[in-house]
């Protein structure tokens, strides 16, 4: 996804990227991304929580406003209520046992 | 908490399933656009990776590898008509409400409010994960959105991984 933004841009499109994998994002390097630091598959929030879905798109389209740096990765200071761990498609008790031990 | 390192996990799982190494791409500079207006003049675009399809068309497949389909979303059609096949993430969230991964609804009511000028007449979903083949995202899929959007009138497109 990080790729098709950088395309996007290049062809004279303005993209802002909205993230929650922070390491693959530093990588692939699109041109503006806001990072939550939320599961992936919550990237606006909760379910029916209007409230912070708009705010989290709100300070994304911000973003795409204020940035003035090819590059620049913004981490947004929401938390996630509770700790959470990647999502390997098998999320009984042992599995995520497991990954935090890793 | 610390960010999860995905590129570890994934590949840890991906591998275990028989895929091969996957190496994202690695890039130390960004391409440039300036915003030139201000957003109460853009029209925007929502762009997501997280196999969400409407349910009148066939799903993605969840395990997809090398899937270069992207699928027009209308902006007006309820969220509840869309399915999501996509083994990459936990999507029972945004099963029930779709705004969670992809906000459809809430970018309306910032154009019904003026704060951007519009919505555009497309969204797009597609760019699944594991595309090994990623000359083909340069050459050939990547630039066939680009045409689409800006047929669109598109000033700042929204792009959401999954």
């Amino acid at each position: 996804m990080g790729l098709v933004a950088r395309v996007v841009e290049e062809s004279g499109i303005p993209t802002i990227t909205v993230s929650t994998g922070r390491d693959i994002t530093a990588l692939v390097n699109p041109p503006r991304t806001l990072f939550l630091n939320f599961p992936m598959g919550n990237t606006f929030g909760r379910v029916g929580d209007a409230t912070m879905q708009t705010k989290i798109l709100h300070n994304a389209l911000d973003l795409a406003v204020t940035a003035e740096e090819p590059g620049v990765l913004v981490d947004s200071p929401l938390k996630w209520d509770e700790d959470f761990v990647y999502f390997t498609g098998d999320a009984t008790p042992e599995a995520i046992a497991k990954q935090k031990k890793k | 908490m610390e960010p999860i390192r995905y590129v570890d996990a994934l590949n840890d799982k991906y591998g275990a399933m028989g895929f091969p190494p996957y190496r994202w791409s690695e890039n130390d500079s960004a391409p440039w656009t300036a915003l030139m207006k201000p957003l109460s003049d853009c029209t925007v675009a929502l762009l997501v990776s997280g196999g969400i399809s409407h349910c009148s068309v066939a799903p993605f497949d969840p395990d997809a590898r090398n899937d270069h389909r992207v699928d027009a979303i209308d902006p007006e059609e309820a969220t509840d008509q869309y399915q999501i096949h996509d083994s990459y993430y936990n999507h029972a969230d945004a099963d029930a409400d779709l705004n969670c991964i992809f906000p459809v609804d809430r970018l309306r009511e910032l154009a019904d409010a003026g704060e951007i000028g519009a919505v555009a007449g497309r969204h797009w979903s597609g760019f699944m994960g594991r595309t090994y083949n990623r000359s083909k995202v340069r050459d050939e899929s990547g630039p066939a959105l680009v045409a689409s959007l800006k047929a669109d009138g598109v000033d700042l497109l929204v792009a959401i991984p999954a």
